[in-house]
């Protein structure tokens, strides 16, 4: 993920220098930075860049004209910066298809944990294995490795486990898990929702009735604990 | 529009008023006038009675008078006879030498009718013929009358049903005017109350008072202008803001990041990046505030689950890592789960994340907040409770005065304190919901936004 190259389209130095910070400080590598939205067409034409940050009001061509000549001719990721931010611009960036968008004056730490979520998303990793505290999870092959036996996970334990893990350590609201379940519609899914992650404890966790791994929190939704990598 | 109406029907009423108080006053004033002719009028108190008994016939059969009938009668510059049946007098007492001593029965009609020679006179009885008592010259009018009965009745019905139809006129005209006069103004003073909500207003610009409601249009075009002046100019400068301020907020977090750095130089980094971030939360609040206070914020309504609503934004806080002194609880009632209410989803987590803010900011030294979705029978209630050090009595009130907040001349605008809250009260008002707000010093704080189950 470090490795992915960065560009960074903005008019103000000092806006190209702290993003420019924020992610060599993260560890990231190949940052690139194009003050204009002519000087990064010229950029993106020699080599496609993993992500691009894009700020929409730039002098000359502004920011939603260079996403519309990028999309063109490619599918990278975008991330807006607006400073207006107003319903209106988000809608439009989206329709024009940004990946996400962030409102200037912005926090490092949201900016990165978005370019994170998006290269996630847009460059899945081979080989997504989750390590929990008791077992590990093969997301690609949906199974649970446990003591080498692999378990198979049914198709609605892996969309809420893969849902979970997407958003590891943070809550996932019961809402957006029965989403998950059901689509659109997905009231009155709650106790459905239950008997899922009661069979996923019981496959994932080393004594169901007192998950570690699988936490509850209570009300308001599930959170994926993760063991972090031993260093 | 009540008191408009009231002050119309007031008016009208006062109209009736004066003109009931003006027939009174005529009936008064007549009347009095009346009593007053009739006290200070000379009145001859001579009786006829009196006079026809002090006339008797004495033992020879002649016709003497009582004593001091004579000396009455000078008094009263009166005279008296009696006339026998054949018109001759028999008796008198003062007769002026001018008049006949011998009347024929034409004459003794004529005069007790009009006057005797212009003596006026009077007429009675006697036992021995008629008492004829005449006054002084031109001291009694004297008129004679005599109509159909069926006349004067026809007369006296005609002169009421005038009368009554005068009144019925009058209050008719009165109402006619007074209804003409509100068509006209209503207009112009719903127009001046519009005007004072800072909504549009737009006058028909004809008729009578047109040229009122023209100015009126004016008024109204101008204070809007004004508006969106000033709501653009602070969008502008909020603008403006931005860019420096993420520069600020980006190399202050890296320097609090910076390992290399003495621990006292990363606090100080720390610092400058928490108040840049209370800078942030509050351009953006004023932003949003003044759009929606100019009705500039466009609203993306959609179905909203308010339980999961509030949820998300709890989850967003304790995600943000929320500092160890403060906690959050959630809770919500089964009937509110799948509940929904059309709303625009980014605002009411702003208003909802607003009111946890606020608990945060008020109470450094740590509080348990409690956010909890409630059905209840007016509608849906979203609760956000802390148990920190609450506000007094007086600044409680403060808070809940309705007044645009924007517009106030108060010198002592509490941005920081006041804003926040005023956006959540905007928000919920645009969802045509209600806020309420409990405190009490030490005893912590509390908001509810509730809304309507119409609007489910």
């Amino acid at each position: 993920m470090l490795d992915k190259e960065i560009l960074v389209v903005d008019d103000e130095k000092d806006l190209r220098t702290i993003i420019r910070s924020i992610f060599e400080s993260a560890g990231y590598t190949q940052i690139t930075t194009a003050v204009s939205g002519e000087e990064a067409l010229a950029l993106i034409a020699k080599k496609t860049p993993g992500i691009i940050i894009l700020d929409v009001m730039m002098p000359g061509m502004d920011g939603f004209e260079l996403l519309q000549e990028i999309r063109a001719v490619s599918k990278v990721p975008v991330l807006m910066l607006t400073a207006r931010g107003e319903a209106e611009d988000r809608f439009a960036g989206f329709e024009l298809g940004a990946d996400d968008y962030l409102i200037k004056p912005f926090l490092p730490k949201e900016l990165l944990l978005r370019v994170q979520a998006i290269l996630k998303r847009a460059y899945p990793e081979k080989n997504r294995i989750v390590p929990l505290a008791a077992v590990a999870v093969d997301l690609d092959q949906a199974e649970v490795i446990r003591e080498g036996q692999r378990i198979p996970l049914t198709a609605k334990e892996y969309s809420i486990f893969e849902k979970l893990a997407e958003n590891a350590g943070r809550i996932v609201t019961i809402g957006i898990l029965c989403q998950t379940l059901c689509g659109d519609i997905w009231q009155g899914y709650e106790t459905t929702l239950m008997t899922h992650i009661r069979h996923l404890r019981e496959k994932i966790e080393e004594n169901p009735s007192k998950p570690v791994s699988l936490l509850t929190v209570k009300g308001l939704g599930y959170k994926l604990v993760v063991k972090e990598p031993e260093k | 529009m009540k008191p408009v109406e009231r002050f119309f029907r007031k008016y009208f009423l006062s109209m009736a008023g004066i003109i009931a108080l003006f027939l009174l006053l005529n009936a008064t004033l007549l009347f009095s006038m009346l009593i007053w002719a009739w006290q200070t009028s000379e009145e001859s108190n001579l009786s006829l009675k009196e006079i026809c008994d002090s006339i008797v016939m004495d033992e020879k059969g002649r016709l003497t008078a009582a004593e001091g009938l004579s000396g009455l009668l000078e008094e009263h510059h009166a005279w008296a006879m009696i006339l026998d049946d054949a018109g001759t007098v028999i008796f008198q007492s003062g007769l002026p030498e001018e008049l006949p001593r011998r009347y024929t029965t034409a004459d003794v009609a004529k005069f007790s009718r009009w006057y005797l020679g212009d003596y006026p006179v009077y007429v009675q009885e006697h036992p021995q013929g008629l008492l004829v008592v005449g006054g002084e010259k031109g001291s009694q009018a004297k008129y004679y009358f005599s109509v159909n009965e069926s006349y004067v009745r026809k007369l006296l019905v005609g002169l009421v049903a005038v009368f009554l139809t005068n009144i019925i006129i009058v209050v008719l005209l009165i109402w006619k005017n007074t209804r003409h006069i509100e068509k006209a103004v209503i207009p112009i003073l719903r127009g001046i109350e519009t005007v004072s909500l800072g909504q549009p207003v737009s006058l028909p610009e004809k008729g009578e008072l047109s040229e009122i409601n023209r100015q009126l249009n004016k008024a109204g075009a101008f204070i809007a202008k004004k508006d969106t002046a000033r709501a653009e100019w602070i969008s502008g400068v909020s603008h403006d803001v931005r860019t420096p301020l993420s520069v600020i907020l980006g190399f202050a977090g890296q320097l609090e990041d910076d390992r290399t750095l003495p621990a006292s130089a990363r606090e100080q980094a720390a610092c400058i990046r928490k108040q840049g971030e209370q800078l942030r939360s509050l351009i953006s609040d004023l932003n949003l505030t003044s759009r929606l206070e100019y009705s500039m914020q466009p609203l993306r309504m959609e179905k909203v689950y308010l339980v999961e609503l509030a949820r998300q934004v709890v989850c967003e806080f304790l995600d943000g890592g929320l500092e160890e002194r403060y906690g959050i609880a959630f809770c919500a009632d089964q009937e509110s789960e799948p509940l929904s209410i059309l709303g625009d989803e980014a605002l009411l987590k702003r208003a909802l994340g607003n009111l946890i803010q606020n608990s945060i900011v008020h109470n450094p030294q740590g509080c348990r907040i409690a956010v909890s979705v409630l059905c209840g029978k007016v509608g849906i209630t979203v609760e956000v409770t802390d148990d920190g050090a609450g506000i007094s009595a007086e600044k409680l009130k403060e808070l809940t005065a309705d007044h645009r907040r924007l517009e106030s001349t108060d010198e002592k605008l509490d941005l920081r304190h006041g804003l926040g809250v005023l956006l959540v009260r905007q928000i919920t008002e645009a969802h045509k919901g209600t806020i309420a707000m409990e405190s009490e010093p030490r005893n912590g704080f509390k908001t509810a936004l509730t809304f309507p189950t119409s609007n489910f």
